[in-house]
């Protein structure tokens, strides 16, 4: 049988086992359709008719599932995670597992779908440690991602010591896996 | 792999306390939710890539991302067989299974699949073929191993058998598994 307790072992297997049969294509269109589509149905019956409120129980329950060590900030024009230590990300580093080139790209690749068909748009930044932020505003809203602190205090991710590392990816106003930028 | 150095940068640590599982984790139970995603995987490679695909990457998942374990059961033999599915399952959130060692044979009497149950639980479209991967995924990690894997049922319970490959052991029917609706 294939477990849950390592779910994010074989997850990211499977990431590199689909590129090497259908290319990059093949792994985006297995983030949107099985996983955004399929698996997380449940996130889209909450956050495309409720919208934050939606966000808010979708994560507050999966978040607290997976043990995540992490900060939720909700205001009425923005919802926040600060993931200070991604239980996923987390797993794949204590246990050496590394197949795919960027796993953290996953998150993207089936939130951005399904942030699209509710009317949002996300800014937000990993730097393949466990680490990220997300900002999630409606589409029509203009506003620009807060600085560090602004929105979540103390517990903003990017105060952390360890938050900058040699790789950091950013995604400004974005719904695409591939839409971000590599900063050194 | 990991380059070096990232280890540190990252706060990664290895687990230092012995176990039959090569992956473990900082929290006892794994998250039942991501048996939704496992079942929406089946379905995405069964529609890209038809049964035999279907099948080819159960065997590819069995074969070498599960290969640690298979090199464990290959040392170890019956008793690592055994104790590797007694951990798996204390990890995995509410089944209920029996492992027995006994007669020179692994056999897993399954009560309550946690995967089954909550998909059911949770009203998903459970993938027709599911309980094979079971069988296929097994078998792949049995045979390195030197064991093979005979599964009879299906659909919330079954009996897993591990043998030595050189037992009389007949073909395993598919048919002796569960196709779910």
């Amino acid at each position: 049988m294939i477990g849950c307790y390592d779910f994010c072992g074989h997850y990211e297997w499977t990431f590199a086992w689909l590129e090497q049969q259908g290319g990059h294509e093949l792994v985006r269109e297995y983030w949107a359709k099985a996983i955004s589509e399929d698996s997380q149905r449940h996130a889209a019956a909450e956050i495309i008719p409720h919208g934050f409120e939606g966000m808010k129980r979708y994560w507050g329950h999966t978040l607290a599932e997976e043990a995540a060590d992490h900060v939720m900030t909700a205001r009425e024009d923005v919802y926040r995670i600060d993931m200070r230590q991604c239980p996923s990300k987390g797993f794949l580093l204590r246990n050496g597992l590394e197949q795919y080139r960027d796993y953290c790209d996953h998150c993207m690749g089936w939130i951005g779908p399904l942030m699209k068909k509710a009317g949002f748009v996300i800014d937000h930044e990993h730097n393949h440690c466990g680490q990220c932020w997300w900002e999630i505003r409606r589409a029509d809203d203009p506003k620009a991602p807060s600085g560090p602190g602004e929105l979540s205090g103390a517990q903003d991710v990017r105060l952390m010591p360890q938050w900058k590392s040699p790789r950091m990816d950013l995604y400004e106003r974005s719904l695409d896996a591939d839409d971000k930028t590599t900063l050194p | 792999m990991l380059e070096p150095g990232c280890r540190w940068r990252c706060g990664g640590e290895a687990m230092s306390e012995p176990s039959a599982l090569p992956y473990t984790d900082t929290k006892p139970v794994g998250a039942a939710d991501f048996y939704t995603a496992i079942n929406a995987t089946f379905r995405f490679v069964f529609a890209r890539f038809g049964r035999e695909g279907l099948r080819r990457y159960w065997a590819d998942l069995g074969s070498r991302y599960h290969a640690p374990v298979s090199q464990r059961w290959a040392k170890g033999g019956l008793p690592a067989v055994a104790q590797y599915w007694r951990e798996f399952f204390a990890a995995e959130p509410g089944g209920e299974v029996e492992v027995h060692e006994q007669n020179n044979e692994v056999r897993l009497e399954v009560r309550r699949c946690p995967a089954i149950a909550h998909l059911r639980a949770q009203g998903r479209e459970i993938a027709p073929y599911f309980c094979q991967h079971c069988y296929f995924v097994g078998e792949a990690m049995a045979q390195p191993a030197g064991l093979s894997l005979r599964v009879c049922g299906g659909g919330g319970s079954c009996s897993q058998v591990f043998r030595p490959a050189v037992s009389e052991l007949a073909p395993q029917n598919l048919e002796d598994i569960a196709t779910l609706s």
